[in-house]
């Protein structure tokens, strides 16, 4: 018995509590807040422990298989779970940020009536995501997917008095369910191909594999990261999901669910290291995306919509990393940890600033705000720092190797794909340069209904701070003192130097440059101001307000046709083989007449559609039989 | 004139039958002779306990192998298995059927032949209804034992027969919308007769090729026979067109949407649970034991039918606004899972079919079971926008819906999942892969009409005239806790069941 | 060609032929008079077969019980004299589907038998049938018996009149 084993404790406490405060009702509304947070709370610490005693242990991989699940013939998918350095730092970073978010709830949803049970959906949501991350198969970490994706909805249909939440919800569900059936489809591939889902299985047999099989089990393993992660093509439902509900929930989306996909992808390593054209694919739909989501955060003007396309944007260069594989594996895992904290301080802060401003999410209605509220403030300039990427901070040192790994490639996909990365940069500097001035200094926009912001309360701004000094200091941190890239080689392979396109020094000072100048034109258009509606512009910003057409696209290539068909079946089931019938009959008995008011379909109809079936089916039976076929 | 030499008949295998017939039985007679106000709990009392009476036999009768009474009857572990679970569905079903404390007199009226919505016809909806209902059922579970135990084509036939003619009966006698109710049963009856007039040529055809009818018969014959394949083939092709229609099949499932919607929520509960299982214990049976050899060339083919069934179940619920048609076309995409999982043609296929009957069947009952609860003044409410807003109005009602409709979506944690996973694994195994995506795409389809069901009650506001949801009796309440339980259970831990199915599949020839 | 050869044509035309005029009539009381004319041409093929339960059987109840009840059936409801107009639907879809699966069905047949032979050396008499059914048949046979138990209460629970009304009103309302 190892202490180990007692590792599905992590799951099973908030998975507890998130059912007695679901179960319990009304009767929890005074104490079930403090109980979601305790819970969570225990279950950070409960996994530094856990970390600390893989730390101590050579082996540095534990897994425990608790009961089994399904025995399906030649199948067996145990409920298993592993903890490894990998699973490790997903822990720590689910639990962490997910406390703090807990904690800051408490006073953001002071005022509200269904605070318990948004609670309750929280612990779900977390027990889900731990699920997701510490499962030893791939069956473990779809349940863990589904669960996530089942809480998921429930937040974001939390605010259900919303029109605006249910169709995000609606959206959310939809494109989820295209990755969903992508990654089922894979594990029945591995299934079918290799006989199991264990990871260790499934690695080890790679070699086994061909290349068609391994292309596309890559791919369909990415397009099911691309739906939980709202990367292209998929990236639409994602900052719609988080402009519905609250920015606390809006945070689940940014910094903890979404990263399933990057934890997919990173976890199946061994498969996309074994296939370059897959890889390729990763990296080119994190590329675009990262553009993507960086040109339209510049065009919106909704507080959390910024921040929401900043995310898509900030998961592009994770997916970046994760592509370009070896040791960029790691630069992406330390990215995902690094953003977890200072989206959270930009996500928690823009709650901070529509709590004083009423739910005002136009930052064009915001401004000055740096002297009513300063801690907001200062850790919101410490965020907005860091994600920019200026070193010192953390995001410089996070997202700069991912820069310099993209140069890394061979070919002329080095200048593609970094030049792209470059630019990505260049243009986050200037999007959340203009969200961050135009929120806290130039001239005042208010509403007229706000006569004197406030600060707020310490359970809010106390998770800020914290926050705050993690963007400060985890970048840095991480990759130097942590050395985090070490603690993943077991699970992620070595870091093999390569030789760049261009000397590292050239890029880091270009990746600085470019910042410094997206950020300095953007302080120069927004010093003072901006007007207080939408201004006529050319094709590029109205095409970037209009999401780059990707919703309009959508729309014509998938929900159109899908809206036709519908209707053209609803008047085949209603009447479709009735009119047949009809026109080929031509008549109607007049006392059917009233019976087809009632029901559709006449017996007769039936009968023929029966017969003409049973044709069909004799017919090839008999094909069989007489070797028509072959 | 020779002896006449009766065949050995094992009565401890037949002994689950005779329990129900008997009860059946004693159930006429008590028609007969107790008094009508008292016939009732008199009735329902017989009725569980013969079904209770009939599990016991049957469990009795696991690890039993033997074909008995003249070579018609085969016990073996998928007829204990099945057998089993058409007795634990239909005590179920039986607890909705017997419910009367949501509507006065119960879901049943007592004349199922007045004409709709003469002046007789409204006076019979206040009163209690007819408890022929009860002997009614018991022969249909009866028949539909016989039917899973049928080791030759005619039995097999005479048991089609004897389940179907009560279903038929059973439909036609709905409380509320009686003419939709007549009109369904009229369509059923029909519909059935006609199918099973394929069914029974297609026995003639096979007679002609094996010169028997028994499936041992049929196994040799179809290794060689003097006779062209091609009577074998119409026959098998005929008698799966039979075999389809009952398990709803397309393009055999016309008339699912309507007989689901016409006949009284909780005969369609256990139609939907027990025929199916009913339907596909025949079919496993017929494909497995008398035409395995000849799997190769029907593979094909009934993959075609699987995936077609799968598509029209799924596309065609998208487009529903009744739940109960809902609900058919949902059934209609199941049995394509199903027929997956039968085609594995595996040890594992049949395991896992058997897995999957069971878990959809809880999980469909509860379904139809929590449908006859929300009711306003003309009965159920069934149309989807009188859903609206149901969530706010009775939150525990609607979370134990939305539970069964995830199920029903295949999200992890639920029956519905470990069971299609189940059947794809051992389509899978045995080199399968174009159903188990057609399925698996489906099956994501699947998912949005069970989402605008959740959306509706969650997300929409209550209307005025959004129905109430009726505190169930303790029948009901028991019904459901035990739909909702199984699909739950099933879901966390499925190993035990699924062990159970394995170590019960070998077919006895 | 034996005779009884030439018998089997000469039957299985006339048996076909009165069901093309079964559906071609317009008389509602001729339809059930054709048929059983070709009910009792098959009758005759049966007996040609050797297979004489099977084919008094199929006198007894085809012949007398269905074709009597259909015909009381037409008169009870509507008892209609000479041709009924609205049974002239357009026939070719009919024609299309019966005659399509009827040919095709006999082209099934022809071809799996082709010119092979049965012996018959047993005659169908009501002994050996007899025989058949208590010894092999025997189960199936008495779950008939059940089957038509279960139709027995089926018929009453549909058909029966209005049951528990203390007939406030005399019976002869029509209301029964």
């Amino acid at each position: 018995m190892s202490y180990l084993d007692s590792v599905w404790l992590l799951i099973a406490i908030p998975l507890v509590s998130a059912g007695v405060l679901l179960v319990l009702g009304r009767r929890a509304d005074r104490w079930g807040h403090w109980l979601g947070c305790a819970s969570v709370g225990v279950a950070f610490v409960l996994g530094l422990s856990y970390f600390i005693t893989l730390r101590g242990q050579d082996d540095r991989s534990h897994s425990v298989d608790l009961y089994q699940y399904m025995p399906v013939g030649g199948l067996k998918v145990d409920v298993g779970l592993l903890f490894d350095p990998l699973s490790a730092v997903f822990v720590l970073l689910i639990t962490g940020v997910g406390f703090l978010i807990h904690v800051y709830a408490v006073g953001y949803m002071a005022g509200d009536g269904g605070r318990r049970r948004f609670f309750g959906y929280f612990n779900l949501f977390v027990a889900a995501m731990l699920l997701l991350v510490l499962g030893n198969n791939y069956v473990m970490l779809y349940v863990g997917w589904e669960g996530v994706g089942v809480a998921s909805y429930l937040l974001i249909a939390f605010w259900y008095t919303r029109p605006s939440a249910a169709t995000a919800g609606k959206k959310a569900f939809v494109m989820n369910r295209v990755g969903d059936a992508a990654l089922v489809i894979a594990i029945f591939l591995m299934f079918a191909t290799l006989g199991s889902t264990q990871y260790a299985d499934v690695f080890a047999g790679v070699g086994r594999l061909g290349e068609g099989t391994l292309l596309a089990l890559g791919l369909l393993l990415l397009l099911g990261a691309c739906g939980k992660s709202g990367q292209f093509p998929l990236q639409a439902w994602l900052p719609d999901a988080m402009e519905g509900p609250t920015p606390v929930s809006a945070l689940i989306h940014a910094a903890t669910m979404v990263t399933a996909g990057v934890y997919l992808i990173a976890r199946s390593n061994p498969i996309f290291n074994a296939n370059s054209t897959a890889q390729t694919f990763v990296v080119a739909v994190g590329a675009l995306t990262l553009l993507i989501g960086c040109i339209i955060g510049c065009a919106k003007d909704d507080i959390k919509r910024v921040l929401a396309w900043s995310t898509v944007s900030q998961i592009g260069y994770m997916f970046l990393g994760v592509g370009l594989g070896g040791g960029a594996y790691a630069l992406a895992i330390i990215h995902l940890l690094a953003h977890g904290f200072f989206k959270a301080g930009l996500f928690l802060g823009a709650g901070s600033v529509m709590h004083a401003m009423h739910d005002q999410t136009d930052i064009r209605r915001f401004g000055g705000l740096w002297r009513y509220m300063p801690i907001t403030y200062g850790t919101f300039l410490v965020a907005w720092l860091a994600i920019i990427g200026l070193p010192p901070l953390s995001g410089y040192f996070t997202k700069e190797p991912i820069i310099v790994a993209a140069f890394e490639r061979e070919g002329w996909t080095a200048w593609l794909f970094g030049w792209a990365a470059l630019l990505g940069a260049a243009i986050t500097a200037f999007y959340m340069t203009r969200l961050f001035w135009l929120t806290f200094h130039g001239p005042k926009r208010w509403t007229d209904d706000i006569e004197h912001p406030h600060e707020s309360p310490p359970v809010m701004t106390v998770p800020l701070v914290l926050l705050a000094v993690g963007s400060v200091a985890a970048g840095g941190l991480m990759v130097s003192a942590l050395s985090v890239t070490d603690w993943l080689t077991p699970v992620l392979g070595e870091h093999a130097e390569r030789e760049a396109v261009m000397p590292h020094g050239v890029i880091t000072a270009l990746s600085i440059v470019f910042t410094v100048l997206g950020g300095a034109l953007a302080w120069a258009l927004f010093r003072n101001g901006t007007a207080l509606v939408e201004q006529p512009a050319g094709p590029v910003v109205t095409a970037a307000r209009k999401n780059l057409y990707t919703d309009a696209f959508n729309e014509a290539v998938f929900e159109k046709p899908g809206i036709y068909l519908t209707r053209a079946l609803v008047y085949l089931d209603s009447k479709g083989i009735d009119g047949l019938v009809n026109a080929l009959a031509a008549t109607v008995g007049g006392g059917s007449g009233r019976l087809r008011r009632l029901q559709t379909g006449f017996v007769r109809s039936y009968a023929t559609s029966i017969l003409t079936g049973a044709l069909l089916v004799v017919a090839a039976f008999l094909a069989v039989n007489y070797g028509w076929l072959s | 004139m020779s002896d006449l030499q009766l065949p050995h008949i094992n009565y401890a295998a037949l002994a689950p039958m005779l329990i129900l017939f008997g009860a059946a039985c004693a159930g006429i007679l008590i028609e007969a002779f107790v008094p009508r106000e008292r016939r009732y709990p008199v009735q329902l009392g017989l009725s569980l306990a013969g079904v209770v009476a009939a599990g016991v036999a049957v469990i009795t009768q696991a690890g039993t192998r033997t074909i008995t009474a003249g070579g018609a009857i085969a016990v073996d572990g998928p007829t204990v298995f099945l057998q089993g679970a058409i007795l634990a569905l239909g005590l179920v079903a039986l607890l909705f059927v017997g419910e009367r404390s949501l509507e006065a007199g119960g879901p049943f009226v007592a004349q199922a032949a007045l004409i709709a919505g003469s002046e007789p016809d409204r006076r019979q909806v206040v009163r209690p209804g007819a408890t022929e209902v009860y002997p009614l059922m018991l022969f249909a579970i009866g028949g539909m034992e016989l039917f899973v135990a049928a080791n030759d084509l005619l039995t097999m036939f005479v048991a089609l027969e004897v389940f179907s003619l009560p279903l038929y009966l059973m439909c036609a006698l709905a409380r509320r919308r009686r003419l939709l109710s007549q009109e369904a049963a009229l369509k059923y009856f029909l519909l059935g007769s006609y199918s099973s007039g394929f069914f029974l040529f297609g026995i003639a055809l096979i007679y002609g090729f094996a010169g028997r009818v028994d499936f041992a018969g049929i196994h040799a014959a179809a290794l060689g026979s003097d006779r062209s394949n091609a009577l074998l083939y119409g026959g098998l092709a005929l008698l799966s067109i039979g075999l389809l229609f009952k398990a709803a099949a397309a393009p055999f499932h016309v008339w699912t949407p309507d007989v689901y919607q016409g006949a009284p929520t909780p005969v369609t509960g256990f139609m939907a649970a027990c025929t199916k299982v009913a339907a596909f214990g025949a079919l496993l049976r017929v494909l497995y034991v008398a035409f395995d050899r000849v799997s190769w060339d029907y593979r094909p083919v009934l993959g075609v039918v699987a995936i077609l069934t799968m598509l029209v179940g799924a596309v065609f619920a998208v487009t529903q606004t009744d739940l109960k048609r809902l609900l058919a076309y949902s059934s209609i995409a199941n049995a394509g899972y199903l027929l997956v999982g039968v085609l594995a043609m595996s040890k594992d296929g049949l395991s896992s079919s058997m897995f999957y009957l069971v878990a959809y069947g809880f999980t469909v009952l509860a379904a139809f079971g929590t449908l006859t609860l929300v009711r306003d003044a003309d009965g159920e409410a069934n149309h989807l926008s009188r859903w609206a807003g149901l969530g706010r109005r009775s939150p525990v009602f609607a979370a134990a819906f939305t539970f069964l409709l995830l199920a029903f979506a295949g999200i992890p944690l639920t029956s519905g999942f470990t069971s299609k996973f189940a059947v794809f694994a051992a389509a899978l195994d045995d080199g399968q892969t174009w159903l188990v995506v057609a399925g698996v795409i489906t099956s994501m389809v699947l998912a949005f009409p069970y989402l605008r069901v959740v959306v509706m009650m969650w997300l929409s506001e209550p209307a005025e005239s959004t129905p109430t949801v009726s505190i169930p009796g303790v029948l009901t309440s028991t019904g459901l806790a035990i739909g909702v339980a199984a699909t739950l259970v099933l879901g966390l831990v499925p190993a035990p069941l699924l062990d159970l199915s394995t170590k019960a599949a070998e077919f006895v020839r | 060609m034996t005779v009884s050869d030439v018998l089997l044509l000469g039957l299985g035309a006339v048996a076909v032929g009165a069901a093309l005029l079964v559906v071609t009539t317009r008389h509602l009381v001729r339809a059930g008079l054709y048929l059983v004319v070709a009910l009792g041409a098959v009758a005759g093929i049966y007996l040609v077969l050797a297979a004489e339960l099977v084919a008094w059987v199929q006198v007894l109840i085809y012949v007398g019980a269905v074709v009597v009840l259909l015909l009381f059936a037409v008169m009870l409801t509507r008892a209609p004299i000479g041709p009924s107009e609205d049974l002239d639907r357009p026939g070719w879809p009919a024609l299309l589907v019966g005659g399509g699966s009827g040919l095709g069905l006999a082209a099934l047949l022809v071809d799996a038998y082709r010119w092979s032979t049965v012996d018959r050396d047993q005659v169908g008499d009501a002994q050996r049938l007899g025989t058949e059914i208590f010894r092999s048949w025997v189960l199936p046979f008495e779950v008939l018996s059940v089957l038509l138990l279960a139709a027995l209460v089926g018929a009453i629970v549909v058909s029966r009149p209005e049951v528990g009304r203390a007939r406030p009103r005399p019976p002869d309302r029509g209301e029964r």
